[in-house]
């Protein structure tokens, strides 16, 4: 039974089969895409609009705070951002034991990520307070003399607000180390002490291989996100004093509250050189995984 | 009347061309098997067919009415896949029943056939249990199930076995060829595997790199090879084909001089091959005998498998009951004429 | 002894871990159960531990307290919808880019991610800007709106990467069976998405929640800000009643807490996976 040489008649039926899935994707690909449009386009490109006048960046580069708060920026986001994952990854070592009571210590160790920002910032404002705070108050009865003024110090307030972000931020970026880690084969551990290992070769030959570019992926999102931390700073010190430890997130909002929404444009336009590339990275690195 | 055809079919993804324009008639209630190694096309031609791929050229016919534009659901077809492909969040019967329930069939007739196909396939204890629950080879035969519950035209296979365990893969080969005896449904039936071939179906196609290179049934493949290809890629252990001249009535070839009733040119470059079972051990005194050298022996209870070489060239010799022979000792072979194959040295045809 | 320095070594580190995690903690507990008194001579534990600034609360008794229920019903109200309207559009997104393979999927997909990495506070100023623009300012539905803006990048996201591991030949199965787009996504998709759409519903809510700065950008009328704003405005004097600001905090950040913890095992799978990959 040879195929037989007599061709089927053309088929003039248009290819409506793949078409309907087509269809009912961009009707289901559309709410995202307005509101992609009606809440990330229109208001970045309205924003831009916006900043475009030369004024607000001779008026920016003019106000004394704005210097301050860009060296606030930057030294937040490298000491901050670093000491973190340098504690996430020391961390993560000490949770990948297997011990029925750290899974537990690792339960509680959550709790700064799974609860608001507020009521813990304005309880960490509180401990700090020169008169009334717990920290002052344990420092006397220890050693008989007045704790430090805090939140009123600029260097110290700065620091203070490192320190929130680091105790809020801390446990997801352990838990991403952790499954990193938890990611490695038991093999390669178990090779290692055959072959002799210590503790510390372990980590150098096996460990950090296998995580670097996690641990290097996660702290230059850690540091785009961290770009935009508001809470730790302006719910802990306002900015203050006399706006001394703003960021670039609470300048802008501070723009904004006084009526100056050109100037608060103008001070994100000024950050997006540094931002982007940081995105571009990312973003390059998510798409080259599919 | 053809059940299906395929009419110079083509397909290319992107650039890259997979299919060279395949042609097959398929009969009624005939057990159609596309056998090929992996990436031969014998996959998308099953795709396409269950309307899952789209065809780049040609035309296929399901009971003659072309069905390249016609959605897969329409074109009264069930798929079996390699992965069985079940919902795991619904029972077995809910499996069974899906097709029909999105049908708008009436709860009573998807009921009656639910059951009617469980009976068939001994799935009836487990009607209310959820895939995970069942082992790959309930899982294989509630697959079928939901296949047998449609009633379609036609069965599409894909690879259905290579998921399962040597042992169960020979119990469900039967299984599957009693069913298509039982419901005398047509079937496309592709694998890598061509004992499944050979052992299921009433016709194979043996398809190599996006074209068919012999269709027949299975015998008549195993007997006549329409070429090298088919030669070596059917049977196992695997056809001997080593390189020689025509000469006289038989080849030489590896310093001897290897029998033949095939014909060739006088002096004619030819591959001669012949398959281990026709290759038997001789005694030292017959007639036209060729020494090997043994290098390894496989027992395997009904027979015994030889690894041989003369001079560096390995051969396969596989004898009825037990040999022996050892590791290292010379032995003598005799081919049998009648079923040695001859393939032209250049374009590997059949002579 | 080896084994012992061992395990003494890790509760070394354990005891510290404890502290710092606990100490912000307790001390809003400390102050939610003290008196005023007590609360500002800077005890470790009240004489008298007290509700009566629960009480206090809930019966609306402070000047900073007069919206509290009201306050609560919008944090609620707003965290609900942002949960919902984020499953809705992030789930069809999804299955459209991940199942469908539609067109452009992957353009939208990058677009989503790009969001995503803009800094929260950087995309408020705009936001804000338009909002206005749009006439919803001190509307509800801005903050839901925004939220909605700022969860379904990684919502998309985590469910795109979820629903590639379903096997794509139940997909092709269904439509031998005769499925339509829609029937395979009520059908199959999403009863096999529940664990991710619970953690992804879960995420949102939280997000919501406990969001401070585009709820008190985007809404200042004190019968439609959240608790969370309402918190914020306890600061506005010298000597605010800080065991009544506790007491109040110590409310509004347990449900989060308790949601977290009850889908945890949805959570940390289902979030983590997704969130940064090697």
């Amino acid at each position: 039974m040879a195929s037989i040489a007599i061709p089927h008649p053309a088929s003039p039926a248009p290819r409506k089969a793949w078409s309907s899935w087509q269809t009912w994707g961009v009707i289901m690909l559309t709410p995202y895409i307005l509101v992609f449009l009606v809440f990330v386009l229109y208001p970045v490109s309205y924003g831009l609009w916006l900043a475009r006048h030369q004024q607000s960046y001779v008026t920016l580069f003019d106000d004394p705070v704005f210097f301050r708060t860009v060296v606030n920026t930057i030294v937040f986001l490298l000491v901050a951002v670093n000491l973190k994952f340098i504690l996430a990854l020391f961390l993560s070592g000490f949770f990948v034991h297997e011990r029925a009571w750290i899974r537990g210590l690792s339960v509680i160790f959550i709790i700064p990520w799974a609860v608001p920002a507020i009521p813990t910032i304005f309880s960490i404002r509180f401990m700090l307070n020169p008169e009334w705070g717990i920290i002052n108050s344990v420092i006397f009865r220890l050693t008989g003399l007045d704790g430090p003024n805090w939140l009123n110090n600029p260097t110290l307030g700065l620091t203070m607000a490192g320190v929130v972000h680091i105790w809020k931020a801390l446990p997801f970026w352990t838990l991403i180390l952790i499954a990193g880690r938890l990611a490695i084969p038991r093999e390669q551990y178990e090779a290692a002490s055959v072959d002799g290992a210590t503790g510390w070769q372990k980590f150098k030959y096996v460990t950090w291989p296998s995580i670097r570019t996690l641990y290097l992926t996660s702290t230059i999102l850690s540091m785009i996100w961290t770009l935009g931390d508001f809470n730790s700073v302006y719910l802990l010190t306002g900015g203050g004093p006399a706006d001394l430890t703003h960021v670039l997130a609470t300048l802008g909002i501070r723009y904004i509250r006084l009526d100056q929404v050109d100037q608060a444009m103008a001070t994100i336009v000024v950050a997006l050189p540094f931002v982007l590339p940081l995105v571009y990275f990312m973003m390059k690195r998510l798409s080259a995984d599919e | 009347m053809a059940a299906v055809s395929f009419r110079d079919i083509r397909k290319s993804f992107g650039k890259t061309p997979v299919l060279h324009g395949i042609s097959l008639d398929i009969a009624n209630g005939e057990f159609m098997v596309l056998v090929g190694p992996s990436g031969c096309g014998k996959s998308t031609l099953l795709r396409m067919l269950a309307g899952l791929e789209d065809i780049t050229g040609g035309s296929i016919a399901i009971e003659e009415r072309v069905v390249n534009d016609v959605d897969s659901k329409d074109r009264d077809i069930a798929m079996v896949f390699q992965s069985y492909a079940l919902y795991p969040h619904m029972t077995v019967r809910e499996n069974m029943g899906f097709s029909l329930k999105l049908r708008k069939e009436k709860q009573a007739l998807i009921d009656q056939r639910v059951a009617a196909a469980a009976r068939i396939l001994n799935l009836e204890p487990f009607l209310e249990r959820q895939p995970r629950q069942l082992s790959g080879g309930q899982r294989q035969r509630v697959a079928m199930g939901r296949a047998i519950v449609r009633d379609p035209k036609v069965f599409l296979f894909d690879e259905p076995l290579s998921n399962l365990d040597a042992k169960l893969r020979v119990a469900m080969r039967a299984e599957i060829k009693a069913l298509h005896q039982r419901l005398k449904t047509t079937t496309v039936y592709v694998t890598h595997d061509q004992v499944e071939a050979m052992t299921m179906a009433d016709r194979i196609a043996v398809m190599h790199d996006g074209r068919i290179e012999q269709l027949g049934e299975p015998l008549e493949l195993y007997d006549r090879p329409a070429n090298l290809f088919v030669a070596q890629f059917i049977g196992s252990p695997a056809m001997n084909v080593f390189d020689g001249v025509f000469q006289g009535n038989s080849v030489q070839a590896l310093g001897a001089r290897w029998p033949t009733s095939a014909r060739a040119a006088e002096g004619q470059r030819v591959k001669y091959g012949i398959r281990p079972e026709h290759l038997e051990p001789a005694s030292s005194g017959a007639e036209g005998k060729i020494a090997a050298e043994v290098v390894v022996v496989e027992p395997m209870g009904a027979e015994t498998e030889l690894l041989v070489k003369i001079g560096e060239t390995p051969l396969t010799v596989m004898t009825r009951g037990r040999s022996n022979a050892g590791p290292g000792e010379r032995i003598f072979l005799a081919p049998q004429a009648s079923h040695a194959h001859l393939f032209d040295a250049a374009g590997g045809q059949r002579l | 002894m080896n084994k012992f320095a061992r395990e003494a070594k890790l509760w070394l580190i354990a005891i510290p871990i404890l502290l710092w995690t606990l100490l912000p903690i307790y001390h809003i507990f400390l102050f939610s159960i003290s008196s005023k008194d007590s609360a500002f001579s800077g005890a470790l534990w009240p004489d008298h531990p007290t509700l009566r600034n629960f009480g206090t609360v809930f019966r609306q008794e402070h000047f900073y307290l007069h919206h509290f229920w009201e306050q609560i019903w919008n944090s609620l109200w707003i965290a609900v919808a942002t949960g919902l309207l984020t499953l809705a559009v992030a789930t069809c997104a999804a299955f459209a880019i991940s199942r469908l393979k539609v067109k452009g999927g992957r353009a939208v997909m990058n677009a989503a991610l790009f969001t995503y990495f803009i800094p929260a506070a950087f995309l408020a100023v705009p936001m804000y800007k338009a909002m206005g623009s749009y006439g919803l300012l001190n509307s509800r539905w801005s903050l839901v709106l925004a939220m909605v803006t700022l969860a379904s990048p990684y919502a998309i996201w985590v469910l795109k990467q979820a629903s590639d591991k379903l096997p794509w030949e139940l997909d092709e199965a269904a439509r031998i069976d005769g499925a339509t787009p829609l029937q395979l996504f009520r059908l199959v998709y999403l009863p096999l998405m529940m664990p991710s759409l619970v953690a992804i519903g879960t995420y949102a809510l939280l997000l919501a929640w406990n969001e401070y700065l585009y709820a008190f950008l985007l809404l200042s009328h004190e019968n439609t800000i959240p608790l969370a704003v309402g918190l914020g405005h306890f600061l506005a004097s010298d000597d605010s009643p800080w065991e009544l600001l506790m007491a109040t905090a110590l409310i509004y950040a347990l449900p989060p807490a308790a949601i977290y913890y009850a889908f945890r095992r949805y959570m940390v799978g289902g979030l983590t996976a997704g969130a940064v990959k090697t």
